[in-house]
C-alpha cells in the first residue's frame, strides 16, 4: 500500500496517542468499543491493535464484521499540545501474531516504554509464563478508509475529511 | 437494567464515547458529555452529537481513563438502544460491560488488588487453554531473549 499521506498534527495523533477507542461490530449488528493500544505501520499505511487469544471478542468480530473504527479522542499521556480528535474508519484483516515481523517488535518496545511498570514484568521468567497468554495474540491491522478529524478535539464542530492517500 | 453500582461509576467521567453503526457498515464514534436520568433510566445527550443526528437503533457508550504511564485504568461499556423522542436524543441501556467482567467496579484487574491480579489470571489462562485447544497445536514459543534485547537497543 505504502505510506499513508497525512498532515502532520494527525500522523503525530496515531504515533502519539496512548489509547484508542476501537470499535467492532458483532453478529447482532451491536456496535462495541473499548479502548485499546494503537500502534501506527507507517510504512505500510495502517494502523494495528492486538487481542490476546485468551479474550479474542474484537478480533472475531473483525474477522466476521471486518468494518471498523478508531477514534483518538483521549490524548492522555500524549506528548502533544492541543491535538485534534481523529476517527478512522477501516477495513481491517486478522492474523494470529505468531511469525515475529520487523514491526511486532516496534510495538513491543513502544508499549514497554510507555509503561514503566511493565519492565520489569516481562523482564521476569516467571511472570511470563504465568501470564503466557498477555503475549500470544492476534493482530488486527486496519487499512484506513476514510478518516475525520476534528481540530483541538472540538467536538462541537463538524470533522474535516481528509482523502485516503498512500505515497509509495 | 439500570446497574446503579455502574452507573455510579459513570457518573465520575467527565464524557463518554458513543458509537453507532452507520448504513454503510462501519462504526462511527464521537466523544460527548452525557447525563444520567435515574427516574427513567435513561442515559441523555445535553448537547446533541453532530455526528449521530437521525441516527437510532443499536449502540455503545465507552467510558474509559487511564493515567498518563497506562496506570490505573477503568472501563465501562454500556450497551443499548439509541432513541429520540420529541427531539431529545436518549440511550436506553441494555447490558452493562466491565473489562474486568464484574458488575460492581469499572476497576481493570491489573489495577486492583493482589487477588484480582490472580483471579485475572487464571481466567486468561483457562480462556488461552480452550483457544489452542480449538487451534488444535501450540502457541510459537515468543523469542524472549531477542525480544529483550531490542528493548536496549537505542
Amino acid at each position: 500500500m505504502g505510506t499513508l499521506h497525512l498532515p502532520p498534527e494527525v500522523e503525530a495523533v496515531f504515533r502519539e496517542f496512548r489509547t484508542c477507542e476501537f470499535t467492532t461490530v458483532n453478529r447482532q449488528g451491536q456496535p462495541l468499543t473499548w479502548p485499546t493500544e494503537p500502534y501506527y505501520d507507517a510504512p505500510e499505511g495502517r494502523l494495528i491493535v492486538t487481542a490476546s487469544i485468551a479474550f479474542p471478542v474484537k478480533a472475531y468480530n473483525a474477522r466476521r464484521h471486518p468494518q471498523v473504527a478508531m477514534l483518538f479522542s483521549d490524548p492522555t499521556g500524549a506528548p502533544l499540545s492541543d491535538p485534534p480528535a481523529v476517527l478512522v474508519q477501516g477495513e481491517a484483516t486478522v492474523t494470529e501474531l505468531v511469525d515475529d515481523p520487523a514491526w511486532s517488535y516496534t510495538m513491543f518496545k513502544e508499549s514497554v516504554l510507555r509503561q514503566p511498570r511493565a519492565r520489569s514484568f516481562v523482564s521476569n521468567p516467571l511472570a511470563r509464563r504465568l501470564f503466557t497468554f498477555q503475549f500470544q495474540r492476534l493482530a488486527i491491522c486496519v487499512q484506513p478508509q476514510r478518516i475525520l478529524v476534528w481540530p483541538r478535539g472540538d467536538r462541537g464542530q463538524t470533522p474535516t475529511e481528509l482523502e485516503v492517500r498512500y505515497v509509495e | 437494567m439500570w446497574n446503579k453500582r455502574l452507573i455510579a461509576c459513570a457518573r465520575t467521567y467527565p464524557s463518554a464515547v458513543l458509537t453507532v453503526v452507520e448504513d454503510s457498515g462501519y462504526p462511527r464514534s464521537v466523544r460527548c458529555v452525557v447525563e444520567f436520568d435515574d427516574a427513567r433510566e435513561l442515559i441523555l445527550f445535553p448537547v446533541r452529537p453532530l455526528d449521530v443526528v437521525g441516527r437510532q437503533g443499536s449502540a455503545c457508550l465507552l467510558f474509559h481513563q487511564h493515567n498518563a504511564d497506562l496506570s490505573g485504568q477503568r472501563e465501562l461499556l454500556i450497551k443499548g438502544e439509541l432513541r429520540e423522542e420529541a427531539g431529545k436524543l436518549f440511550l436506553r441501556p441494555g447490558d452493562f460491560l466491565t473489562g474486568s467482567g464484574r458488575q460492581d467496579t469499572d476497576r481493570m484487574p491489573y489495577a486492583g488488588s493482589p487477588l484480582d491480579i490472580f483471579r485475572y489470571m487464571m481466567l486468561g489462562r483457562r480462556k488461552a487453554r480452550a483457544y489452542l485447544a480449538k487451534r488444535g497445536k501450540p502457541w510459537t514459543p515468543r523469542p524472549w531473549g531477542k525480544m529483550l534485547r531490542y528493548l536496549d537497543e537505542p
